[in-house]
């Protein structure tokens, strides 16, 4: 009852924050719309109780390739209730990607592999692969709840076992996973995963753990199935289908034979073989449990996913779901050609890669390519913010600049955010540090967003003449101070996600020209920038703070406690992450402390947690741990382009890292009319 | 009578003019190509004055100025003549959130020579902050935009004009080193003969066959991302010199096969002139008008080349402004459809590949004075 009634105080407080944002210009614009989402029926005695298919699964029924619906159906059923109407069957959903490196783009479309999910604001959770869960009052066991009869998309069915085998099998095995997820790990100690019955499973820890189900619903390392399991050849995740894998695990298959076929196949060891085998992108073998499966990889021109015909969940006439048969993601060259088709009316739905700059041309061109346009607005603190590495590991006179709170405020005062604000987010975003919105619990109040994150450039070159850096050179530039040369910052800019980021980044070098600063912008492809990022060989990235709106769920983006994550200091996140066991301990106490109450939060009940979370944020801003520039905005996935032919798709839809955008507009009830 | 005389006269003054005469006097006549030097010797002064001739700072970002569209300069005002621009006021548009600009009248900016501005080094000697054009008292994120303004409001008169500097020079650096290659080996080739010609020829054949844009592009992905502007720039120099020398090898080869039996060859020969005398005083000056018309026509190429690479983001990269660059910004959608004027970086791209073409070509005709 108390999360439901938070859960409307945020939606009242989203739509203030609109207008207190953007002078009511948003709202005048008619590009913003309620929030909404389908709701889920959950009381039994009002389950449909016939079923339909799609036809082209009919098909394969009448042709015996399928069982009939029915069978194919799980006993606890998830029942959606369309949001504007029942749907019809068929249609392909046409949307852009980037290449390779762009997997979480249909890793969110699978999101219905999710033990359990959020509710469009955000804060509640909702049953998804699991039918429900409970925490124990002291907190140290959350059992959850399982559907009866889930089948994987084979066929076979998915039960405790699944869970049972990923975790004793998969997840303690060294070669698929090098280091435990922080998630199932509280105090140094792990967790213990109980089998109850056949569709019943428990989590056990040492200590209490209350924020454990908001972990297993956001987009964390454990909250998922086989989306996890790509990152960076790494098999995280919470389940996995057993039937399947188990052969090509040295515990089932003699290891020689296992090398055998892995050489083969084009790899070197067994575990190479494994992970492409659980990896869903690539292999199409593998059973899945979401709404679409993958019957083209991402390495192809065209990734396509077709309709999973196991798929648990039917829409309140019975139908089973989804309601579109595929999802057809074509590849384009870099963002610019996603934002080219999208404004040619290509895609059907895309939020991703779209450009708020380019606003004007999107509005112009909804009639004649016949698409509308949203505007969905962000609850994080920046769309943009410059993460300096402290660990950079090639060059010590800037990682020891990069470890000192006072450089990276002299940088911070040295950007002038009303810029960036006018020139990348037409003046709708606001200028600040990475603190979220102040309507959510976890923010530490109005002036945190100001704070060392306004455009100061004499006290940015105080405080530059404060760590050393007096020599200039003839040009005005500083110079280091372990040689005569000239300081040269690289700022690094993965090709993603936003696609003025390099635009941004040569702004922020005009900038840093009055206080005496060099930088180079470097364009990198986003896995090979990330890859760099994970082994400290970045000093600087542009990157986004999306997700931290929810800090426990997503604290990558806020600390560095996430060593698949890439962009903060990757030793200190190692460190934090094996618990002092590998990487670095941060040097700066402020850090240490930080992590300290990251950690001791886990055990809090809610309103608790808050308050530490605000403690966290006033140490990142304090810190600079993280630069902000420009948030609260509908810049980052939150202009959505969506074909005039496609229903129930809402007005407005949660664009939190934790929601899955799109996930979050259960892109299962959309039908084309 | 009188005609004959000064048939006469004219053929004696033809006998006695030198060969740079001659030369000059047949250039004289391709009016194009003429008028193609004139060009060239502009599109250099530009280069050489580059910081002069651009009124605003090219890397100077201003997010309040972003994409205003070209502006003209008024002549006239009610006091005679005062060349002046409108200060500009950008409102946002509330249904496309489009700027939109709308010259003040009440804000009046007049355009002077030899006004203030940003400071330069000249020629990388003394610091002054002169340009030969400007506005005068105007505030910050005021100025004159001949060609309008980028994304993050640069001026691209500015850029375009500073761009000039680099996209030129590094074709003249790259043509110089392809004719040091290209007159060493073709020398060496045409010179010697033999085995040394045929395998110097193989490798300008396979050279040739590869196509030009895989090679580079290749090339260019292995320069090391740790490397400078400035040593970016010099690879790639070198990288497009690498095909450029070929050319200008056959040429020399050419000439030399064809020199080798020329009579005043032979009797330098058999006065006991030494080779390399007879390389350099006899040959080379002979055939030093064919180089030259070869080294303008690989020009154009060089700069293209450049401009191609720097285009499909293989070449230089921000802060180095070149032409190539500008168009990379040009690239995208907006600009295409709500600023077109960036387009205009391809304008001088085709006045100076022109223009050394035309100027390449009355130099070929004019080279041989006799034919």
């Amino acid at each position: 009852m108390r999360r439901r009634e938070f859960g409307i105080a945020v939606l009242a407080g989203w739509a203030g924050a609109a207008v207190a944002q953007t002078g009511g210009e948003l709202q005048g614009s008619g590009l913003v719309g309620t929030l909404e989402s389908p709701a889920l029926i959950t009381d039994p005695t009002r389950f449909p109780q016939q079923f339909q298919e799609a036809p082209m699964l009919a098909e394969q029924v009448r042709a015996g390739r399928l069982p009939p619906v029915a069978q194919r159906l799980p006993q606890d059923l998830m029942v959606i209730q369309p949001l504007r109407g029942v749907g019809k069957y068929g249609g392909t959903w046409r949307r852009g990607f980037i290449g390779p490196g762009d997997s979480e783009n249909g890793n969110r479309l699978m999101s219905a592999d999710k033990p359990l999910f959020f509710d469009e604001t955000g804060t509640k959770i909702l049953p998804c692969l699991a039918r429900g869960f409970e925490v124990s009052e002291d907190g140290r066991r959350t059992t959850l709840h399982l559907r009866r009869g889930l089948r994987w998309s084979d066929g076979t069915p998915c039960t405790a076992d699944d869970w049972i085998f990923w975790f004793e099998e998969i997840y303690t095995n060294k070669d698929l996973v090098p280091a435990p997820a922080a998630e199932l790990t509280l105090k140094g100690k792990p967790a213990r995963l109980v089998k109850l019955d056949e569709y019943s499973i428990a989590f056990e820890f040492d200590d209490p753990y209350f924020l454990f189900p908001y972990l297993l619903a956001g987009d964390t390392l454990i909250g998922g199935g086989h989306t996890r399991q790509q990152i960076e050849g790494r098999a995280y995740g919470i389940y996995a289908p057993k039937h399947y894998l188990q052969r090509f695990l040295p515990s089932h298959t003699p290891v020689d034979a296992l090398t055998a076929e892995a050489r083969a196949a084009g790899f070197s060891t067994w575990a190479q073989l494994f992970l492409f085998k659980c990896d869903w992108r690539l292999n199409r073998e593998l059973p899945t449990l979401a709404a679409w499966r993958m019957v083209q990889p991402i390495n192809t021109q065209q990734w396509v996913l077709e309709r999973n015909p196991y798929y648990y969940a039917v829409d309140s006439a019975g139908n089973q779901l989804p309601y579109i048969d595929r999802i057809q993601m074509g590849l384009a060259e870099n963002p610019e050609v996603v934002n080219l088709r999208a404004i040619a009316g290509e895609y059907d739905y895309q939020e991703r890669f779209i450009d708020l700059g380019k606003l004007p041309l999107l509005v112009e061109n909804q009639q004649r390519s016949k698409y509308k346009l949203h505007l969905d607005l962000g609850f994080n603190g920046a769309d943009s913010v410059l993460f300096p590495n402290p660990c950079y590991t090639d060059d010590r006179e800037i990682a020891a600049l990069l470890g000192q709170a006072n450089f990276r405020r002299a940088l911070s005062l040295g950007i002038d955010r009303e810029q960036l604000n006018e020139a990348f987010w037409l003046g709708l975003g606001t200028p600040g540090s990475v603190v979220p919105a102040e309507i959510l619990p976890e923010s530490p109040g109005k002036e945190w967003r100001t704070r060392w994150s306004m455009h100061d450039p004499a006290h940015a070159n105080r405080l530059l003449d404060g760590v050393g850096l007096t020599r200039k050179d003839r040009e005005g530039y500083r110079l280091r101070r372990d040689n005569s040369q000239r300081l040269r910052l690289e700022i690094t800019v993965a090709q993603t996600l936003s696609p003025t980021w390099p635009q941004q980044s040569e702004m922020i070098v005009q900038h840093w020209r009055q206080i005496g600063i060099a930088a180079d912008v470097k364009v990198q492809e986003r896995s090979l920038a990330l890859t760099r990022g994970r082994s400290d060989q970045i000093q600087i990235i542009i990157w986004t703070n999306n997700g931290t709106e929810s800090l426990y769920l997503y604290p990558r983006y806020a600390l560095p406690v996430d060593p698949t994550a890439g962009v903060m200091g990757n030793a200190y996140a190692l460190w934090f992450a094996s618990n002092g066991a590998r990487g670095t301990e941060p040097p700066e106490p402020e850090m240490r402390r930080a992590h300290a109450l990251l950690r001791d939060a886990a055990g809090q009940r809610e309103a608790e947690r808050h308050r530490t979370a605000q403690e966290i944020w006033k140490l990142a801003v304090e810190q600079q741990w993280g630069i902000g520039l420009v948030g609260l905005s509908p810049a980052f996935m939150g202009v959505r382009v969506v074909s005039d032919r496609l229903e129930n798709v809402p007005g407005r839809t949660g664009i939190s890292q934790h929601i899955r955008t799109p996930w979050g507009a259960h892109p299962e009830q959309w039908y084309f009319r | 009578m009188s005609e004959a005389v000064l048939d006469h006269a004219a053929s004696e003054r033809y006998a006695q003019a030198t060969q740079l005469q001659l030369t000059w006097w047949r250039f004289r006549k391709h009016k194009l190509a003429v008028a193609s030097l004139v060009v060239i010797i502009l599109f250099y002064l530009v280069a050489i004055f580059a910081d002069a001739l651009a009124p605003n700072d090219p890397h100077a970002t201003d997010a309040r100025r972003s994409f205003i569209p070209p502006q003209g300069i008024h002549l006239f005002d009610d006091s005679g003549f005062n060349p002046h621009v409108y200060g500009l006021r950008g409102v946002r548009d509330p249904r496309t959130f489009k700027l939109a600009y709308a010259p003040d009248p009440a804000r009046k900016l007049p355009v002077r020579l030899f006004a203030n501005g940003y400071s330069y080094d000249l020629f990388g000697l003394f610091e002054t902050d002169i340009h030969l054009f400007g506005v005068v008292g105007g505030n910050r994120g005021e100025g004159i935009f001949l060609l309008g303004t980028d994304q993050l409001g640069r001026d691209l008169f500015s850029r375009l004009v500073v761009a000039t500097r680099v996209s030129l020079f590094i074709g003249l650096a790259g043509v110089t080193l392809s004719l040091l290659l290209g007159v060493l080996l073709g020398g060496i080739s045409g010179l010697y003969g033999g085995w040394v010609d045929t395998l110097i020829q193989r490798v300008i054949e396979v050279l040739r066959s590869i196509p030009t844009i895989p090679l580079w592009m290749g090339l260019a992905a292995a320069l090391p991302n740790t490397w400078s502007v400035t040593q970016i720039y010099l690879a790639i120099t070198i990288i497009i010199s690498l095909i450029g020398w070929t050319e200008l090898a056959r040429v020399v080869r050419g000439r030399f096969l064809s020199l080798r039996e020329e009579d005043f060859v032979v009797a330098a020969e058999l006065a006991g002139a030494s080779q390399l005398r007879i390389i350099f005083r006899h040959m080379l000056p002979s055939f030093a008008s064919h180089v030259i018309a070869a080294v303008s026509l690989a020009l154009p190429a060089m700069i293209v080349s450049e401009t191609s690479l720097s285009f499909l983001g293989l070449g230089l990269r921000p802060p180095a402004v070149s032409w190539g660059i500008l168009l990379q910004d040009a690239q995208n959608i907006q600009v295409l459809a709500g600023a077109p004027w960036l387009l205009a970086a391809a304008v001088p791209v085709i006045l100076a590949i022109l223009a050394f073409n035309f100027l390449g070509d009355g130099l070929r005709d004019a080279a041989d004075p006799y034919g």
